[in-house]
């Protein structure tokens, strides 16, 4: 039972990983319908960020963690500016094509920068387990579930209560008639993959500090399954994106322990087939209909 | 208030408006009638800059509108209420009417001119925090002219806003335009139902496949035996 209790917790701490990365998946396809096929690699920028700021300066966690969200949240604006912008107007598969290019080319920019062996990522959360009763949970857990929360309802409130974030819902439904309310529909795009890019290089942060490794690579596995994480949920939706996000957590961490290592992302994958047999528009996903 | 000046528009490859010019003053109501397919939202389209004429000026307060964005527009002044209605359906019938004042930071302003919408339209106060997609065709008409009042137009472009209701609620939304005009603002009206857009209209341009054909006062189009036949139903 403790055992059990104990493997639940770091399933939502996985989990919650999925989930940052998964919202970057979901808000920029809520809003241009695009899935962003470079987000993986710009969540691995964030980790490099941070390697990068934690090798070269004495910065405390929160301060190298704001950093490297702000220089991701900017990579993810450049990004949109120079690849997707242009094609706005083009056909979906067109930006999505370029998506992929942009994949490729963060990838292999990194492995010319850093060169394809792992680096050690310094020890920015000192590891210590947390004893609560009878369950041991590490710093690194904790400060990982406990982290993408608080960025969870930070995002919550945002786009439910600021002007920008009911902006961003706004372009998301209606592009034109956003225009016709005086909404600058580029800038909220572009705040958007900010946005999304930074809670991605969360992720990242958080990723390579569990696995104490960043690799140019690094982004791909998680990158996917936090795609189909935002798939699973409804793409497009939020909250979709945050359980879609601890449900992959839950069942990878489960059939690791229970079943095997090897068959659990054949296991995570297999249920992304079967929930979509059945619902395809994802666990939170509506079919609406327009009134007439 | 707003000046078209020969323009041409093409949309999908179709030459869709062919030289159309037509002034709107300040303080009117200028309806623009003609059948299906004649252009009508095309120019209002045109007009907040959703589509770009190939020929032609606009000029909307004396300032030629060539390199303004739609966005932009709001903030001058203009509003458009689109055909089909456009609300945000999943956001509230609040929110709806926020949005209508983004460009706006006057709050105390702001829940006056609120109050003025739910007085104009007291069902969408009954519906304040229902999503606006669960309204009915006519509640959600409302709301979108609502939306549209919220930044405080000087000029207001309304598309069809009679299209697909009941008699009894394009009744209620002809008393409305008819009190928003009463208030001073000028309005740009696109209308299929030419009789009640010529009772609550000063002027009238008259379109047929993309060129003005016949303008002239409301009063005067409405005893033009053309008009009458094509039109008004006999």
């Amino acid at each position: 039972m403790i055992l059990f209790l104990q493997q639940m917790i770091n399933g939502l701490s996985v989990g919650s990983i999925y989930a940052l990365i998964a919202l970057g998946y979901t808000m920029v396809y809520g809003i241009i319908k695009l899935i962003n096929f470079a987000h993986g690699e710009i969540m691995m920028a964030g980790a490099y960020f941070a390697f990068l700021i934690a090798i070269t300066t004495n910065l405390p966690f929160p301060l190298v963690l704001v950093f490297s969200m702000i220089m991701a949240a900017i990579l993810g604006m450049f990004t949109e500016y120079i690849a997707y912008k242009p094609l706005r107007n083009a056909p979906r598969i067109s930006a999505l094509i370029t998506a992929i290019g942009v994949s490729f080319f963060l990838q292999n920019l990194a492995l010319v920068i850093f060169k394809a062996n792992p680096k050690i990522m310094p020890e920015l959360i000192v590891k210590k387990p947390i004893s609560i009763g009878a369950l041991k949970i590490g710093t690194v857990t904790l400060t990982t579930l406990v982290l993408s929360i608080i960025f969870m309802i930070i995002l919550d409130i945002f786009v439910k209560k600021t002007k920008p974030g009911k902006a961003m819902r706004a372009v998301s439904e209606d592009k034109e008639a956003a225009m016709l309310m005086g909404i600058n529909v580029d800038r909220t795009i572009s705040i958007t993959f900010a946005i999304g890019s930074a809670l991605g290089a969360l992720g990242g942060v958080l990723y390579s500090i569990t696995y104490t490794q960043v690799f140019p690579t690094m982004g791909v596995m998680p990158g996917l399954k936090a795609f189909v994480a935002a798939v699973l949920g409804g793409i497009g939706l939020i909250p979709g994106a945050v359980l879609g996000g601890f449900v992959i957590g839950m069942i990878e961490t489960v059939s690791k322990a229970y079943i095997s290592s090897q068959w659990s992302d054949a296991i995570v994958f297999g249920l992304l087939i079967i929930v979509l047999l059945f619902k395809p528009t994802g666990i939170l996903g509506k079919n609406e209909k327009e009134k007439v | 208030m707003l000046k078209v000046q020969n323009i041409d528009v093409f949309y999908n490859k179709i030459h869709a408006i062919k030289d159309v010019s037509f002034e709107v003053k300040e303080g009117e109501v200028v309806t623009l009638i003609g059948a299906n397919g004649a252009g009508k939202t095309t120019i209002l389209k045109t007009i907040s800059k959703l589509l770009e004429p190939t020929n032609g000026v606009i000029l909307f307060r004396d300032e030629p509108i060539t390199k303004i964005t739609s966005h932009q527009l709001v903030y001058l002044g203009l509003a458009h209420v689109p055909e089909g209605r456009r609300i945000f359906s999943k956001m509230s019938v609040f929110e709806n009417l926020q949005m209508g004042a983004y460009i706006r930071n006057d709050k105390s302003q702001i829940d006056a001119d609120l109050e003025k919408i739910f007085h104009y339209f007291p069902r969408l106060k009954e519906r304040i925090n229902q999503p606006a997609g669960t309204l009915s065709g006519g509640e959600q008409q409302m709301l979108s002219i609502g939306r549209a009042l919220m930044s405080r137009p000087k000029l207001m472009l309304m598309d069809e806003p009679s299209m697909g209701l009941a008699p009894l609620l394009v009744q209620e939304i002809f008393n409305i335009i008819q009190t928003i005009k009463n208030e001073g603002t000028t309005i740009l009206l696109v209308e299929q139902n030419a009789n009640k857009a010529l009772q609550v209209a000063d002027r009238a341009y008259v379109l047929e496949t993309g060129k003005v054909i016949k303008s002239g006062t409301a009063k005067e189009l409405m005893e033009d035996d053309s008009i009458k036949k094509a039109y008004l139903g006999g």
